[in-house]
């Protein structure tokens, strides 16, 4: 067997939801992004409809052209919701579901350090968060072509990335969360509460001048607001985004060696 | 790695906050041999396991399990342990026979065929998820995975908790066929019976403190057990009262209660005077009498003298 056991095992308990998600996840990106032309038409009227401050608000700079189309409709909101529920949803099933419903004490047996047992169970459960962040990208690159969509593929590519960029960011720290307290509510709470904060700040930053410096603390800023959809890849950005990501998931493997489990 | 012994604790102690789970405590079991770990539940029995096990850190002290420490080497450790937790849950929803696979295939070196015969002989239906399983059955394969890679250390937490009496006898075999291969058995338990069919020795623990290790042969002359005897017609206390080894005797009509220490044939011979409907003998609970001998009677055994000492 090619795969460790254990993150064989994972997938197997948790295959209704991978599935569940990437079902949800295509299908979502398919009908935003395939109905680009039937919108166009009522988008043009509910730009006019709203307010400035509205557009801002919900991250939509025009809803018009296929870079603001793809922006309002799939990457500024309802694309991040989905993928960060997803990979926080996947992460608080990494190590706080099976100590919360006993089960961690047979997996333990599993004969690999307390290390290894983290990275596995965090390996598994961040490939199905990678691949379905990954999702709204990939069915993109059918989707834009098909209905002729005036936009360069490297910036939708570039978007996409950030997506799972933002998703790692998340999925990191909500891991962390998740082996420091073993405690499934926490992971939600914790993170959830810290994503909606940043995405205030993100969208705040844009709106208020004097609030200009909050967008450097959000993910979201590194993520949208240097806007990949008009100008391409921003590879710092999406380092930091990385960085964040990388780091809160190395503190979670050593802080879940160092504690008790199951207690 | 070249000890004769199996399990060493020196001075394992684990606070919770300030709750105590278990404090100073001292331990040896030696290879080969089969120890039972009694205490009312409560005691720190699970607690000790678990430190063992690497699932908890210690507070303070030290514990060596087959000469490796359960921290480091806890990846080689768990492959040579066969563990049942005493709170069983098992991960996921699939079939049993498919969750022992992915036990078997991640400790490595395990026969397929061993873990059908181990089956079988619990008379286990390995095809039915394990979620929608009895309580009974859901012990079962706690057991198989247990004993399935045939491990040097056997750790079992309460091993015949949900199993029928025929079951509890195969369980008893079961461990008895693991010593005469060498294998170390380590169980808890809060009932002294079965410990004593099987073990060779006994730890005793009682609010987090280890307060006896005695050879089982030792504890035969202490079984009490509660006597309970319908007869047809109403009987005095007198004449039970006089008999060697019974205690506490209360009469209520024609139903007599009694503890009793020692051998039954007394009381048998003595209740065979008046006509017999039922007779109950039960072990009493361990925390009622059993310990209590060690903490308010005379022969405290080695309970004062440090175990490891």
């Amino acid at each position: 067997m090619l795969l460790p056991p254990l993150v064989h095992k994972s997938w197997r308990d948790d295959r209704r939801a991978i599935l569940g998600w990437a079902a949800g996840v295509t299908l979502f990106t398919l009908i935003y992004g395939g109905f680009y032309s039937q919108f166009k038409g009522a988008a043009e009227l509910k730009q006019q409809a709203l307010s400035k401050g509205m557009l801002d608000f919900f991250g939509v700079t025009d809803l018009v052209s296929p870079a603001g189309y793809l922006q309002a409709s799939i990457f500024s909101l309802l694309g991040p919701l989905l993928t960060l529920f997803c990979a926080i949803t996947l992460m608080a099933r990494t190590i706080p579901r099976p100590e919360e419903d006993g089960g961690m004490e047979l997996l333990l047996t599993v004969p690999l350090s307390r290390t290894r047992f983290a990275w596995q169970r965090l390996a598994a459960a961040g490939a199905v968060a990678t691949g379905v962040s990954a999702l709204p990208g990939i069915v993109l690159l059918i989707v834009v072509p098909v209905t002729g969509m005036d936009i360069a593929m490297s910036y939708v590519t570039a978007a996409s990335a950030g997506l799972v960029a933002l998703t790692w960011c998340f999925g990191g720290i909500a891991f962390l969360v998740g082996a420091v307290s073993g405690r499934r509510a926490t992971v939600l709470a914790v993170t959830g509460a810290l994503a909606a904060a940043t995405y205030m700040a993100h969208v705040i930053s844009g709106m208020a001048g004097g609030w200009h410096w909050l967008r450097w603390i959000s993910p979201f800023h590194y993520f949208i607001g240097t806007d990949p959809l008009h100008t391409g890849w921003h590879p710092a950005h999406l380092s930091a985004l990385v960085a964040v990501g990388v780091g809160t998931t190395i503190a979670g493997v050593i802080l879940f060696d160092r504690r008790d489990v199951g207690v | 790695m070249t000890t004769d012994l199996a399990v060493l604790a020196e001075d394992l102690t684990k606070f919770y906050g300030a709750h105590r789970g278990i404090e100073g405590l001292h331990l040896e079991v030696t290879t080969g041999e089969i120890m039972g770990f009694l205490g009312p539940n409560g005691a720190g029995k699970t607690t000790t396991i678990r430190l063992l096990l690497d699932f908890l850190r210690p507070t303070r002290g030290h514990a060596t399990v087959l000469g490796l420490d359960p921290r480091r080497d806890k990846a080689l450790l768990h492959r040579r342990i066969g563990y049942l937790p005493g709170e069983l849950t098992f991960p996921g929803r699939e079939r049993a026979a498919d969750l022992l696979r992915f036990f078997g295939d991640a400790r490595g070196g395990v026969s397929w065929s061993h873990v059908t015969d181990l089956a079988a002989r619990l008379n286990l239906d390995l095809s039915r998820p394990v979620h929608a399983m009895s309580k009974g059955n859901k012990q079962k394969v706690g057991l198989v995975q247990a004993f399935m890679h045939q491990p040097a250390l056997l750790v079992l937490d309460e091993p015949t908790s949900g199993l029928d009496p025929l079951m509890q006898q195969e369980f008893l075999a079961m461990v008895r066929e693991a010593r005469a291969a060498g294998q170390t058995v380590f169980m808890s338990s809060h009932v002294l019976a079965e410990v004593q069919e099987v073990a060779d020795r006994v730890a005793i623990v009682r609010d987090g403190r280890l307060a006896a290790v005695e050879r089982v042969e030792s504890l035969g002359r202490r079984a009490v057990r509660t006597v309970e005897i319908h007869f047809a017609d109403p009987v005095g206390p007198q004449e039970f009262a006089a008999l060697p080894g019974v205690k506490d005797v209360t009469v209520s009509g024609p139903v007599l209660k009694c503890t009793m220490d020692g051998r039954l044939d007394p009381l048998i011979k003595a209740a065979a005077r008046h006509e017999v409907i039922d007779l109950l003998s039960t072990e009493p609970d361990l925390e009622e009498t059993f310990l209590s001998f060690y903490y308010h009677a005379e022969g405290a055994g080695d309970a004062a003298a440090p175990a490891g000492a």
